[in-house]
């Protein structure tokens, strides 16, 4: 009898396959096939038994592949008879044959039958080709000449000797065993410790063009690179550089193509640090190098490349970093992690078909049209038939790619490939890639406009047209457009009278008013430039901006110039205002190139810059605007954004010149601007512009019946979630558009209509260029960067400024010479984008410092150099704090803690540092815990004195509390229940919690109190939660009522976790010798604190009875988990058996109260993680729940709408409506004032650019490259009292309580003056700071003192002083 | 040293050499050594001198012929 086969495991490289294939079972991806011409008569007879001969010889060719549990294993089976059929092939074309050949090559193998398939083809009867595909789970490269030599040898041995021998192969079996030991072998050690190292500095997989195989599809499409016969010789001589070559030709010729490729990768993705995959391989003895089976093992061939390097300096650390990937590539070292670093594959191959019996075979390798999808791009570089000559090919993934870019791809390769052969030198960045065709594509837009009539006569001719319509609208005035024109007449004529003509630069500062429309068209019917400056610009950045524009008036009102502007200049807009001017003021004629208007925007120097915007850039946007933006209705727009904004020219303009209204919302100078809320109330206009800030406002609230059509949504990045709420809030019927277009480039040049079917990624598109407009991203060469890739957006066209006022240098430095079209200017705006699938520009951020905060534009070094220019500071960093959400968030592999966890670290297995260290106390944490016979004496201690009830118990109706009240029952004691109704108990958890205490026959009573909603609200501002606010009430009343009743016990159903939530911390543990008695006096301790905390329970409540500590005598908090150790699944047995209580259905959720879900909401809004997350955690630590049940329960669906509808009733709303904000630090020679910084900041810079806070640092934190550390700043901002001067410890007591604060507080600086709970402190803080403390110095101090002492210098004073005493005595 | 490396050299080649190495033998272009053998020779120098050969320095300049091998040697 046959033995049985012996389970072999499968090779690091067979798995790796072996697992693709099971992934995607119906694809022919790893098919490896092959056609060895044969131009000899075949005796097929023969050359069937030659083949059977090596089949039975070659162990590998016999093996098939089971699994058992899922798990695979190898096995080799014997006597194998495969019979050769013969094709005829001699009357089909070339073209038929190929086809019938690539059809044969993607034939599916069963992994667990025969891994291979054969046939001969024949030509005609002198003329074979003999056709061999294998799994490549059996095979790789080098296995083909080895096969095919031994195959054709022995057939023409048995042809002249019917009974030769085969020569006999090893086995790979004998490879199996050795990849399975060789990493225990010592000369493995420095290359695992080489790949363990190489896995930590690799990043993640490059995009090119911008792709990603989301579908996970394996097509692919294998393209020829034809390289000519001139560029290669080129190419043969460099390899003989001693400057390129490496120690072997083979290895030149890799290092050659490994350059090009990381340089087409980091040209294509703009990714640094780049890794290739390419195989090593493996046949490490001569045996291995004679052995048919799969060697080959895939490892990252990893540099970082940037702008500055030349060709030459990349080969460079690619020469050294193969020698590492040669020597380091070892069997069976790779892995997944090494594998997540590449999609691009250098496979470099050198296979030998020697001649046999006088003839060479051409042997072809055939696609299968299918790869791996993790590779994109596959290259194929090798010289099967040693012609001298290589070939080279790219798979390509046609579902990671469009069919334009896969046309498009080796062309952008070959450009690379010939600036390196012309000059190794070459900047890599340097060379353009793209063809003439892309480059047209990219540069040419069809679209135009025209630009001839100005803003001022398109306004005429409505006025001419519709004298008597109303133009302007202003709270409740109205003014036709007859009446308009009147006064802007008027106006121009006094300004005339003025000697102000077209030559003249004219400032506005007024607030939103018709006064402003009318200065503004006056200014314009003079032909003249004006100047909007909105009411909140302070008096020094007035006086800047009327100097460097040369300014020759201002003209503002009386309540606005005073002490503001200077008294020469300013023409005070009550004095226009005279009835007895004339009413007509006849304009120049042509005037279009002339300055329109200047707006300032923030500049870096500290000084804002002013953007010079002429008549045709004002028409070329407006007459574009007047097409596109056309709906049903003639344009009502509300004027309510800062005029300061070049946002609200739209809203100025667009409404005058096609005989629409606007209606004039004016700004409250005296706090922040919301009129925006208003326009929706009063729901007058049906087209507004605004920023996304305003439009988050707006969809807070529900709207009915907006008459809105049309909203320009322009300024700043635009969420496509935004997008979504605003076309729910306001109906499907609005056009919701994103503008894009800095000051530079007149309001709005890329623009993009919403289309929610369209835009699923996370920011809509800025969209396509506006009439007359270019837009081009480029790379630093300003090359032009394929569709896909990021690059820097240059802008051109009509709509373009003509400079920076009266500062040549900047305007030369952003306005520079277009590449693309001769005599024109293009403005590099700073902002990355790229081109997407669809045709639309995508924007990806800046290349620099500006931001963009609530729509207004920023350089943040502007409010740096005035921070800095204030007496005695030394330096300053500005950050934007900002609360988005952590991406990717991944769970502890042990207890399910999300990443986005405060501070929560993982190691190397994905587990979180609680579970990791509780591992170290656990043990000593068994001593807090007790059995329930310890329960029923303690609660029944009291017995002798006949109370008519021994406990309360806290009944929530959920299950765990419900079990508590049923064994206290049980075990015989006379209990009252007690359930807070906060009024979101569902009427299910009601019904149980009647049944409940029936069927148990206990006395039950419901706490209430009329100001639940705002202990709700005040613990949603404090904590993010209900539950919190929640708990104390529930402690207070049942407080209340045990002392009423005199009921010394009360009994919470808190679960193990939650207890090291509230309570139980490491520290309380280090003391081995301390009983638990200490750590109870430690936690009432506690409990005394919180109970003092200012808070909605303490001002709406009676807490009056815990300032008396004999309450905590005349009443006791038992946690009766704390005494028993039941499971969740004994638990939900047990009530079953015994008290009928059944899940509430009607929360939709694993609760039983209707408002927990609001709180879990706030909560991963504000905190980006459930509030249970955390004492899950630790359920899940100490075995009561698995990490399944934790996780399920933690990401329960949330009913958005419902949550909105209870938030709403309760009266929540976000107090900080601001997602971010500026934070100043700087360093200085003398203590500063926030408060007297803040003021002189008042007189430089507008509101909106002055810091929140501001933090004095001993020094600001940088960067390995000496730069300020922004990052460092802006993890350590989010916890400061910002108010507070740092002051640095100055002694040793001082540092050593300031560190432990920084341990427990997970600060990184803490000055001595900062207030514990300012910087986060609460009670559990103070357990584990005191606790901290008392083990440092071998001292017992009480919890309450830091509460008492807030502050390093407080409370360092008093220990001193103990610390005196102490050794006094 | 030079002795040991020419033993080393022909036992990686297992015996496939026509006439006995020199110390003038091109090992690299000749193909006496493919890369794998050139990875274990580096490895074998390294614990026979207790050195390390950075990559920098595993050059055709370096390791042509036994000869520069030894200077290289020397100078390092």
């Amino acid at each position: 009898m046959a033995k049985e086969p012996q389970h072999k495991t499968l090779t690091s490289s067979q798995l790796s396959i072996w697992t693709g294939q099971q992934m995607h079972p119906k694809s022919p991806m790893y098919n490896m096939a092959h056609t060895f011409t044969l131009p000899i008569s075949i005796n097929v007879k023969v050359f069937t038994a030659a083949f059977n001969a090596v089949l039975n010889n070659a162990d590998v060719l016999r093996t098939v592949f089971l699994e058992k549990n899922h798990i695979p294993y190898q096995i080799t089976t014997q006597n194998w008879n495969y019979p050769i059929a013969v094709v005829d092939v001699s009357d089909k074309n070339t073209a038929e044959i190929e086809a019938w050949i690539s059809n044969r090559t993607q034939r599916i193998f069963n992994l667990k039958e025969c891994l291979f398939d054969t046939v001969l083809l024949k030509y005609n009867p002198t003329n074979y080709s003999w056709f061999l595909n294998i799994h490549h789970l059996i095979t790789d490269a080098s296995s083909s000449p080895i096969l095919y030599k031994n195959t054709l040898s022995h057939y023409f041995n048995l042809l002249k000797k019917p009974a030769a021998e085969v020569k006999s192969l090893p086995l790979y079996e004998d490879y199996i065993a050795f990849e399975s030991n060789f990493k225990t072998l010592d000369e493995a050690q420095p290359a695992i410790a080489f790949w363990k190292n190489k896995a930590i500095e690799l990043q993640g997989i490059p995009k090119l063009y911008g792709a990603t195989n989301i579908s996970q599809k394996t097509a692919s499409k294998r393209v020829k690179i034809k390289l000519n016969a001139t560029k290669y010789e080129q190419l043969k001589a460099i390899a003989q550089n001693p400057l390129i070559r490496s120690f072997s030709p083979n290895l030149t010729m890799f290092t050659i193509f490994a350059t090009l490729l990381h340089t087409f990768i980091y040209r294509v993705s703009g990714q640094k640090k780049i890794a290739l995959g390419a195989p090593t391989a493996n046949r490490l003895t001569p045996t291995f190098k004679n052995t048919p089976g799969l060697f080959i093992e895939l490892f990252p061939v990893a540099v970082l490349l940037t702008d500055d390097d030349t060709f030459l300096s990349v080969l460079n650390r690619v020469k050294t970093e193969s020698i590492n990937y040669l020597r380091n590539g070892l069997p069976g070292l790779s892995n997944a992690k090494l594998g997540n670093s590449y999609n691009v594959i250098l496979n470099y191959i050198t296979a030998n078909f020697e001649p046999l019996n006088n003839f060479t075979t051409n042997a072809q390798w055939i696609h299968s049209g299918h790869c791996d999808p993790n590779h994109h791009i596959r290259c194929h570089i090798y010289d099967f038939n040693a012609s001298g000559k290589l070939e080279l090919y790219f798979d390509i993934n046609t579902h990671v790619f469009t069919a334009e870019q896969v046309a498009n791809i080796p062309n952008h390769f070959l450009k690379l490939f010939n600036a390196f052969i012309n000059d190794v030198n070459t900047p890599i960045a340097k060379p353009s890639i793209l063809s003439p065709t892309e480059i047209n594509a990219l540069t040419i837009n069809p679209i135009k406009v025209d630009t001839a009539i100005s803003v001022i006569e398109q306004f005429h001719t409505q006025v001419n047209n519709n004298p008597t319509t109303i133009a302007l609208r202003y709270k409740h005035e109205t003014y036709t457009y007859a009446q308009v024109n009147e006064k802007a007449a008027n106006y121009a004529v006094v300004l005339n009278e003025k000697g102000l003509d077209f030559n003249a630069v004219i400032g506005v500062h007024l607030i939103r008013s018709p006064e402003y429309i009318f200065s503004v068209l006056a200014i314009l019917k003079l032909g003249a430039t004006f100047i909007p400056l909105a009411s909140d610009q302070p008096k020094d950045r007035i006086a800047h901006i009327v100097k460097n524009a040369n300014c020759m008036a201002v003209i503002s009102s009386e309540a606005l110039a005073k002490d503001k502007i200077e008294v020469s200049k300013t023409i005070l807009v009550e004095t226009l205002n005279l009835a007895d001017k004339a009413t007509s003021f006849s304009t120049p004629a042509t005037f279009n190139n002339t300055q329109a208007y200047i707006m300032y925007t923030s500049g870096s120097t500290g000084k804002p810059k002013g953007v010079s915007i002429s008549n045709t850039a004002l028409s070329n946007y407006i007459n574009w605007a007047k097409k596109a933006y056309k709906h049903q209705e003639k344009y009502i727009f509300p004027l309510v954004t800062s005029i300061s904004f070049d946002l609200t020219i739209t809203a100025t303009f667009l409404p005058l010149i096609t005989g629409g209204e606007i209606v004039i919302y004016p700004e409250d100078t005296s706090g922040p601007d919301i009129s925006i809320v208003q326009v929706i109330e009063d729901n007058l206009v049906n087209s507004i512009k605004l920023t996304p800030s305003h439009l988050a406002l707006l969809t807070n609230n529900t709207v009915n019946q907006s008459n809105l059509k049309l909203m320009i949504v322009g300024g700043e990045n635009f969420k496509t979630s935004l997008a979504n709420t605003a076309q729910k809030t306001f109906g499907n019927h609005v056009k919701i558009i994103n503008e894009y277009g800095p000051t530079e480039a007149t309001v709005g040049c890329i623009v993009s209509t919403f289309n929610a079917d369209l835009h699923k990624l996370n920011a809509i598109p800025i969209g396509k260029p506006i009439a007359n407009m270019q837009a081009y991203v480029l790379d630093s060469y300003l090359n032009l960067v394929p569709k896909g890739v990021i690059g820097e957006l240059y802008l051109s066209g009509k709509s373009l400024a003509s400079e920076y006022i009266s500062q040549p240098a900047l305007t030369a430095t952003y306005f520079v010479k277009n590449p693309f079209k001769q005599g024109d200017k293009m403005y590099k705006t700073g902002d990355l984008a790229r081109w997407n699938t669809t045709g639309e520009l995508e924007y990806l951020g800046r290349t620099d410092e500006q931001i963009k905060l609530n729509g207004f534009r920023i350089e943040l070094a502007e409010i740096e150099n005035n921070i800095s220019s204030y007496p005695k500071i030394k330096k300053a960093a500005v950050v934007v704090n900002s609360k988005e959400p952590i991406k990717n968030i991944v769970n502890c592999a042990e207890c399910g803690l999300p990443s986005s966890y405060p501070n929560v670290d993982f190691n190397e297995y994905n587990v979180c540092h609680l579970c990791t260290s509780f591992k170290g106390y656990k043990e000593k944490t068994a001593k807090y815990f007790k059995t329930e016979t310890q329960l029923q004496e303690l609660l029944t201690s009291h017995k002798k004195r006949d109370l008519k009830y021994d406990c309360l118990a806290l009944l929530s109706g959920g299950k765990d509390s419900t079990y508590v009240l049923a064994r206290l029952v049980n075990m015989g004691l006379k209990v009252l229940a007690f359930t807070l109704d906060n009024g979101y108990i569902s009427n299910q958890a009601k019904e149980n919690i009647t049944k409940i205490t029936q069927k148990l026959n206990v006395d039950h009573i419901y706490g209430q109190t009329p100001h639940m909603n705002k202990i709700f609200v005040d613990s949603l501002h404090r904590h993010k939660n209900v539950c919190n606010g929640c708990f104390k009430t529930i402690y207070t009343l049942s407080t209340q009522v045990a002392l009423a009743h005199g009921i010394p016990f009360i009994v919470t159903g808190l679960s193990r976790g939650q207890f090291f939530e509230t309570r139980l911390t490491e520290e309380l543990f280090w003391d081995e010798t301390a009983d638990t008695t200490s750590i109870d006096a430690t936690i009432l301790e506690a409990r005394k604190l919180y109970h003092q905390e200012e808070d909605a329970v303490k001002k709406h409540l009676d807490t009056s009875m815990f300032n008396d500590p004999n309450t905590f005598n005349k009443v006791q908090y038992v946690d009766f988990y704390r005494y028993s150790d039941v499971s969740l699944h004994e638990i939900l047995n047990y009530l079953k058996q015994n008290v009928n209580w059944v899940r509430p259905t009607d929360t939709g959720r694993s609760t039983n109260c209707l408002i927990n879900q609001a709180g879990i909401h706030v909560h991963k809004q504000e905190r980006g993680y459930s509030n249970y997350s955390f004492p899950y955690s630790w359920d899940v630590r100490l075995g009561h729940k698995n990490r399944d049940e934790a996780l399920e329960e933690i990401n329960e669906h949330i009913d958005i709408e419902e949550v909105g509808k209870i938030l709403n009733e309760i009266g929540y709303t976000k107090i900080d409506t601001k997602q971010q904000q500026l934070v100043g630090y700087f360093t200085a020679t003398d203590i500063i004032s926030s408060a007297d910084l803040r003021r002189y900041l008042q007189k430089k810079l507008p509101e909106y650019m002055i810091p929140a806070g501001f933090k004095q640092l001993p020094q600001l934190p940088l960067t390995p490259n000496g730069k300020t550390d922004k990052n460092a700043l802006l993890s350590n901002s989010i916890n400061f009292d910002v108010a507070t001067a740092f002051v640095p410890p100055s002694n040793e007591i001082e540092e050593l309580v300031a560190n432990i604060w920084k341990e427990v507080l997970q600060l990184n600086i803490i000055g001595i003056h900062d207030n514990f709970t300012a910087l986060g402190g609460h009670s559990l803080a103070a357990i584990r700071v005191t606790a901290r403390i008392n083990d440092e110095l071998q001292t017992s101090f009480t919890l309450g003192k830091v509460f008492e002492l807030p502050t390093v210098y407080k409370y360092a004073l008093y220990l001193e002083q103990q610390l005196t005493n102490m050794l006094g005595e | 040293m030079e002795a040991v490396l020419l033993n080393y050299i022909t036992q990686l080649t297992h015996e496939q050499l026509d006439t006995p190495l020199t110390v003038d033998d091109d090992l690299l272009g000749s193909g006496i050594l493919d890369s794998i053998g050139m990875m274990k020779l580096v490895s074998f120098i390294e614990t026979e001198l207790s050195m390390v050969i950075p990559p920098e320095d595993i050059l055709i300049e370096n390791f042509m012929t036994v000869k520069h091998i030894i200077t290289y040697l020397k100078t390092t």
